[in-house]
């Protein structure tokens, strides 16, 4: 009894040790802010007359001048020293490449912390191990993956600093004490990952798990504020704050974190990584799905690709939302970067987006609709699929139908103008709207049925849930059409808050019906267990479809993002003076970006094969009875 | 059948009731006047 109390003492010890050394970075970098807080006064007391101050360009408000203005550079080797070979393309590779494992390190400690919670919390002991062992699973992919970001942020500062130093220059001068936090605060992310892969097995029981689990809430408390540093220096870049005009520092830190960017980049960011790493998971699943020999290792990886899938999903709902408020503030910030983002030079990439976001959702829906198969009792619905499909692709067709395109003039008087006379009223926001809010609310129902596919409701009330859920989401779908439409016939200014109506409408379905799916399916008669591994080989080509997808559209986002500055490194700050200085075609953007996702997909693949030879695993045997049953976890590690 | 077309009735007019709610509330906050058609 006494050893295991001092067990947990020390534990507890552990914990607040680690906690303390995390907290350090902060505190040794808080002296550094300070001294930019007090550099005014010292400047004061040198003497008034040295005293200048200037006018925050975005806050408008005053502070003394403490930072050296940005640079003017010119074209030449002191400014943007080269191979022979455009700087911009190879910075872009790095830095893709540097985002596409970073976002995939901070999304998968996130499940496996989800997925520990519900293994700790759960009942069932066999459902607990199954739980476990995939959080697991996730985190030991995510370990060498960890190692290649740092690699690639490593290259990422180099590429910064041998091809741009001055821009380089400037931004770390402005941002010197959050860079100090930010490599301080790897290192205490670096500390806390390989404790909580390594310390796994040593605390698996009692107490100690739920201490495990409190490193991994740490973990992602330092993930998610890495990010949000990092995105402070991009959001800087686009809408630049606490500076006056000629780029000087006043002083303050926080309004240069805080731009009128940074809050919706944030979101969008962290909705956007747990998409994408929920992606990468599912399709590493469905790899190793394609790959099993037996049936167990079938039934483990159709769960894993599940469930992977189902919280990459449950982040893609939202990730629109997020997007449309992440323009609105562009909007707000400055209305010709709005303008050049959705009606101007970049307008045909957010046609290519809307192709990628229908993609995503339709490869979503085959999963759910193939997933339905493994499930005794759900054939009921496979035949009202095909009235989802055709809802689907209407709503995909409106939504990808662009507003104007690009024709020769005989093309152009053919058509009798720059729009279609049918097709062009679907090129606007008020038709697309409704045609993205149409695909997530059918994906919404797919959701619903899916759950639901192998129960029946024994609730007393099961007729009136039923009959209510299917007058809601028809009432959905016409509230949501009603609102696309009634936008054609109000001016622009009522026109764009019906958005706000329509979202609402889709999460209201998603909210309101799940919760209705789950009252009237508690205590629900099963038609039969869930066949995990019975299910068909297309559905996981529909999970790397997913993946891949996922993977381009980051691509093409973060690129469409960075080049809306056009030809500033800093918004109305500092000029880009180098030669590319100027906005690539599309088809060149979309060969750069299909490049970084083969290169992504080829390095992961390594990352997944490396994580493989680490495997040992017992033999373990399926329950008799059970068939496809889910294999029962190894018991070490 | 007689319950069924109850509920569907019940369940009808809640839905457009809470639907149109959404939309005029949400416009509402928005300094929006959603029946800005039917006004004019």
């Amino acid at each position: 009894m006494g050893r295991v109390a001092g067990k947990k003492l020390f534990s507890v010890m552990a914990l607040c040790a680690m906690i303390s050394l995390l907290l350090l970075p902060l505190a040794v970098s808080l002296p550094s802010l300070a001294i930019g807080a007090d550099a005014p006064d010292a400047v004061k007391k040198e003497g008034e007359a040295k005293v200048e101050k200037g006018r925050d360009v975005y806050y408008k408000t005053e502070g003394i001048v403490v930072g050296a203005p940005a640079p003017k550079t010119v074209d030449g080797p002191k400014d943007y020293p080269r191979y022979n070979f455009e700087s911009r393309v190879l910075l872009w590779f790095a830095n893709q490449q540097h985002l596409y494992y970073g976002s995939f390190v901070l999304a998968v400690p996130i499940f496996c912390m989800v997925i520990e919670f519900m293994g700790m919390v759960t009942k069932d002991k066999a459902m607990a191990k199954r739980y476990d062992q995939l959080a697991y699973d996730f985190i030991k992919i995510s370990l060498t993956a960890y190692s290649i970001t740092a690699i690639l942020g490593g290259i990422l500062i180099f590429t910064f600093l041998t091809l741009y130093p001055a821009f380089f220059g400037y931004l770390s001068s402005i941002f010197r004490p959050v860079m100090h936090i930010y490599a301080l605060m790897f290192v205490a992310e670096s500390g806390t990952i390989y404790i909580y892969y390594y310390g796994w097995d040593k605390m698996k029981e009692g107490f100690l798990k739920w201490i495990h689990l409190s490193m991994s809430v740490v973990l992602n408390v330092i993930g998610t504020l890495l990010m949000f540093l990092a995105n402070s220096w991009i959001g800087f870049m686009m809408s630049p704050a606490g500076v006056d005009e000629q780029g000087r520092f006043l002083g303050n830190i926080w309004h240069v974190i805080h731009t009128a960017l940074w809050n919706p980049l944030n979101v969008h960011r962290i909705l956007g990584n747990m998409a994408f790493g929920g992606g990468v998971v599912a399709a590493y699943a469905a790899y190793k799905f394609l790959a099993s020999k037996t049936d167990e290792d079938r039934a483990h990886y159709d769960w894993m690709g599940y469930i992977a899938m189902a919280l990459g999903v449950a982040f893609l709902i939202p990730l629109p939302f997020a997007g449309y408020w992440l323009m609105r503030e562009v909007y707000a910030y400055r209305q010709q970067m709005g303008i050049t983002l959705m009606g101007g030079l970049l307008a045909w990439l957010f046609i290519i987006q809307a192709t990628m976001i229908g993609i995503l959702f339709l490869s979503t829906n085959y999963y759910l609709w193939q997933a339905l198969g493994r499930m005794r009792g759900a054939e009921k619905y496979q035949r009202y699929i095909k009235y989802l499909v055709f809802v689907l692709c209407v709503g995909f067709l409106v939504f990808i139908t662009p507003h104007t395109i690009v024709m020769t003039p005989a093309e152009l008087k053919a058509m009798g103008g720059q729009q279609h006379p049918v097709l062009g009223n679907y090129g606007v926001m008020s038709a697309k709207n409704g045609g993205i809010n149409v695909i997530i609310t059918t994906t919404i129902l797919s959701f619903v049925w899916y759950m639901r596919g192998n129960k029946v409701s024994t609730v007393s009330w099961s007729k009136f849930g039923n009959i209510f859920m299917g007058i809601f989401f028809g009432c959905a779908y016409v509230n949501i059409i009603w609102l696309a439409i009634y936008g054609y016939y109000i001016p622009a200014n009522v026109r764009v808050g019906l958005s706000v109506p329509q979202v609402a409408t889709t999460l209201s379905c998603l909210f309101f019906m799940f919760a209705l799916n789950g009252f009237m399916m508690k205590g629900a008669k099963q038609m039969g267990a869930i066949e995990w591994g019975k299910i068909s080989v297309r559905s996981q080509y529909a999970l790397i479809m997913l993946a891949t997808a996922f993977t381009w559209m980051r691509g093409l986002m973060g690129y469409i993002r960075s080049s809306v500055r056009l030809f500033w490194h800093v918004n109305e700050i500092m000029r880009d003076n180098s030669p590319w200085a100027y906005t690539h075609t599309v088809g060149f953007a979309a060969n750069m970006i299909s490049f970084n996702v083969l290169f992504f997909w080829f390095s992961i693949l390594f990352v997944f094969w490396l994580g493989s030879l680490g495997v040992k695993k017992a033999p373990v045997e399926a329950k008799a009875g059970v068939p496809g049953g889910a294999p029962q976890p190894v018991e070490g590690h | 059948m007689g319950s069924a077309i109850l509920y569907g009735l019940i369940s009808l007019v809640i839905c457009i009731a809470y639907f149109t709610a959404v939309d005029h509330f949400l416009m509402d906050s928005q300094g929006l006047d959603f029946w800005y058609l039917f006004r004019k």
